[in-house]
């Protein structure tokens, strides 16, 4: 859609056709099979029968970064993982959204006081849209995430979409 | 064919070759976690390969170094997460150790059954998760199915479905609730039936059989010297097991139940096949376990009195130092703990049986194809939160 | 056999300097000169009744006067175990204190990652070690974050590593200085890891421990 960003005035039409775009986006978001640590069992027991992601849509885990949607951060980012973790991030193709998963990277969890390599927060590495509190989040509260989620990119803007914080982001710094 | 026979040779002087680096990175579906193998190629055999790990160190023995002794239970949950009540036995038996503590007995039965239980959901975990590394995503669903009911019956006594923090130095954080040992024999029940389905599923099937006999054999004499443990050194025909071998837990001493080893039943003794199926095994000698340790639970208190006003005050420890060591459904778990009197250690070591099983990836690799490095990775059954802790 | 009987046989041996059995706590201990290592641990693993087959654990414990070398061994036939001891003198005055002690990677291979991992954390140096790198942190990580004196870092090329660190992908605000957003760096630079403010450190009172403050 950058082709058709911006170019037409506010009227009835587009929005209408956001709405149409904005119910397929949000019944098929596609998360990124992305694990780090304690957080992802809870994930991988919210794909699993008990709680069943596949009925959202969302039950395809893409193995690589540039087929998927989502990215669901979930355990706790440090300073070698970072890197990757944003390096994945910026492999994905727009419209892509973000789930931080877990006190850890909610804002540092657990290891926010004595972890000298912890990120205290994912945020400060890659633009978060829902953030799922819990060490780890029951399965419940990460479906209540995803709801959130699916409100969201319901609501998205197609033809007018703003640019998000990260436009003048950038890898700008290497990895190791 | 005249064409096929032309591009046909066994003379490979006129090929260029080049080796081929690939990394198996830290986000990849079948790696278990953040693990980065280095490896390098002719073709699709691999001839070196180079574990980078790191990518989940959370600093746990600097916290160790600073917070106390009870506040450190929570942080060993996170290191082997998919076997907490073993990680906190081990951490609690340490703690004991050095403080002189004694258990109540009904404690000790109800800390191995949560043990046992744990267990399973763990190796649950190791059986769903290998299916889906060779390619077969049914197991997984079904080994989920029974997690759940684990974690349901784990949740009762300690609040949480993963990370319990639960089995405390002392003796226990609160006793169960009227219901729970009939509950548990129950879901012994369900499950005896659910593993003959596991094995119809995936044990004795041909592709998973070609897919893991003989492949990654670990010799006896690689795996002593590698300091291995759990089920990949018994299933290199070591019967050893610290339960039996080094009883650290009483209750242990009064229940029967057999130490699986490898028998070399489709392939070598100690290749991937033989690992799988030690897990498969400990899942129904845990279940034995359970069954005689409910039989035989006694009543009384769950915490030592002494523990119940450690809770205002912090333990303290008499200078010197302690190492003590637990079977976790992936090996020996060992705290080694240095004090010096304080409210804190002025070390504090974990020794994670899968930092230590992991080393002898990069002997296993070479010589080996790309899908055999998923299989041998998975057969390790690693978890790493405790690799980089 | 238990521990005393252990380091009889291991005096009987003969190996010039293999110390005392120290038994002030849970573990007994046997003490060892740092040059008597490889030859002893040899002999614990070749001696028929000792038989040591397997290294546990080898961890570095930093105390204020010395570095100690703690190795944990125990044998799967004779169902016994022992605690091995190494210690190296903290030099005098105030100089980077690097321990050297020999690797007894070459007698068990389990050692090899364990001593990386000392390495890694603690700053002790192996003499013979076949891969003498870092293992868990990155590979240019500086300084080794066990120590006692160790300063913790705001951010590691770039990666904020602090609480209230401004996101990458933000300008830092009107006035700040620009270093706040990561630039990349020149080839064959080294990776910054600047020292955190005094108030934003762990330890209490917001300093780290000053070791050349005198002990009273």
């Amino acid at each position: 859609m950058g082709i058709l960003n911006n170019a037409f005035p506010s009227n009835a039409v587009t929005d209408a056709v956001d709405g149409a775009i904005g119910w397929g986006r949000k019944s098929s978001i596609w998360p990124m099979t992305f694990g780090i640590a304690c957080c992802a069992i809870e994930m991988m027991a919210v794909y699993a029968a008990t709680f069943d992601l596949d009925r959202y849509g969302a039950g395809v885990p893409r193995a690589t970064p540039r087929q998927s949607d989502l990215i669901i951060v979930p355990g706790t980012v440090n300073a070698k993982m970072a890197v990757r973790v944003k390096r994945l991030y910026d492999q994905m193709a727009e419209p892509r959204y973000v789930i931080a998963m877990g006190a850890c990277v909610c804002g540092g969890g657990p290891y926010v006081k004595w972890g000298y390599n912890t990120v205290k927060g994912v945020h400060k590495i890659i633009p978060v849209d829902i953030f799922v509190p819990g060490c780890p989040p029951r399965p419940e509260a990460l479906m209540d995430g995803i709801l959130k989620l699916r409100e969201k990119v319901s609501k998205d803007d197609v033809f007018r979409r703003r640019q998000h914080a990260n436009g003048e982001m950038t890898a700008k710094y290497e990895a190791v | 064919m005249e064409a096929l026979e032309m591009y046909t040779t066994d003379d490979r002087s006129d090929v260029y070759t080049e080796e081929l680096k690939l990394n198996l990175g830290p986000q990849h579906p079948s790696t278990h976690g953040v693990l980065r193998v280095e490896l390098k190629m002719d073709g699709e055999v691999i001839t070196q390969s180079r574990c980078d790990i790191g990518y989940l160190h959370r600093c746990a023995e600097k916290i160790g170094e600073n917070v106390s002794y009870l506040q450190f239970t929570p942080y060993t949950d996170r290191m082997d997460y998919l076997a907490s009540m073993n990680n906190n036995l081990a951490w609690s038996l340490t703690v004991e150790k050095m403080l002189d503590l004694e258990v109540p007995e009904r404690a000790q039965w109800l800390r191995m059954i949560c043990c046992e239980l744990n267990r399973i959901a763990s190796h649950l975990i190791a059986f769903g998760t290998y299916g889906i590394d060779i390619g077969a995503n049914t197991p997984f669903f079904y080994a989920f199915r029974d997690r759940e009911k684990i974690m349901a019956l784990l949740e009762r006594p300690s609040g949480t479905r993963m990370l319990y923090n639960y089995i405390q130095p002392g003796g226990l954080r609160r006793d169960v609730d009227d219901n729970w040992v009939d509950d548990v024999l129950t879901f012994c029940g369900e499950f005896e039936k659910a593993w003959v389905e596991y094995n119809t599923l995936l044990s004795h099937n041909r592709i998973f059989i070609g897919r893991t006999a003989n492949i990654g054999i670990i010799p006896r004499e690689m795996a002593l010297d590698f300091g291995l443990s759990g089920p990949v050194l018994r299933a290199s025909g070591v019967k050893w097991d610290l339960r039996r071998d080094v009883p650290y837990l009483a209750p242990y001493d009064e229940v029967d139940f057999e130490v699986p080893i490898g028998e070399g039943t489709y392939g070598t003794l100690g290749d991937c096949w033989d690992r799988y199926w030690v897990r498969m095994r400990e899942m129904m000698e845990s279940i034995r376990i359970i069954r005689q340790g409910c039989a035989k639970l006694p009543g009384g208190e769950v915490m030592t009195k002494k523990q119940k006003s450690m809770y205002k005050t912090p333990m303290k420890p008499g200078p010197g130092h302690a190492y003590m060591r637990c079977e976790n459904p992936r090996g020996e778990l060992g705290f080694y703990v240095v004090s010096e009197g304080g409210a804190s250690p002025i070390r504090n070591r974990t020794r994670a049986p899968s930092f230590c099983n992991l080393a002898v990836l990069d002997q296993l690799l070479p010589g080996t194809m790309l899908g055999d490095a998923v299989a041998i990775i998975g057969s390790l059954d690693i978890v790493l939160g405790e690799v980089d802790r | 056999m238990n521990e005393s009987a252990i380091h009889q046989s291991l005096l009987a041996a003969g190996i010039a300097g293999v110390g005392d059995l120290d038994e002030s706590s849970k573990d007994p201990t046997i003490e060892v000169q740092p040059e008597a290592l490889v030859e002893t641990m040899t002999w614990l693993r070749d001696d028929a009744g000792c038989a040591m087959e397997m290294l546990h654990l080898v961890t570095a414990v930093e105390r204020e006067d010395r570095m100690d070398l703690v190795y944990h061994l125990s044998s799967l036939a004779k169902h016994h175990s022992i605690t091995v001891r190494v210690s190296v003198a903290r030099p005098e005055g105030d100089v980077e204190f690097v321990p050297e002690v020999p690797s007894v990677a070459s007698v068990f291979s389990s050692a090899d990652w364990h001593e990386r991992e000392q390495w890694d954390l603690l700053g002790v140096r192996f003499a013979g070690h076949p891969d003498h790198r870092r293992i868990l942190l990155p590979e240019e990580w500086i300084g080794h974050p066990l120590r006692k004196d160790y300063v913790y870092p705001s951010e590691h090329g770039g990666i904020p590593l602090e609480l209230d660190a401004v996101p990458i992908y933000e300008k830092a605000p009107a006035g700040e200085a620009a270093e706040r957003v990561s630039e990349p760096r020149p080839a064959g630079a080294p990776l910054t890891q600047p020292p955190s403010e005094p108030s934003h450190r762990p330890h209490a009172g917001g300093k780290a421990p000053d070791k050349t403050k005198d002990q009273s």
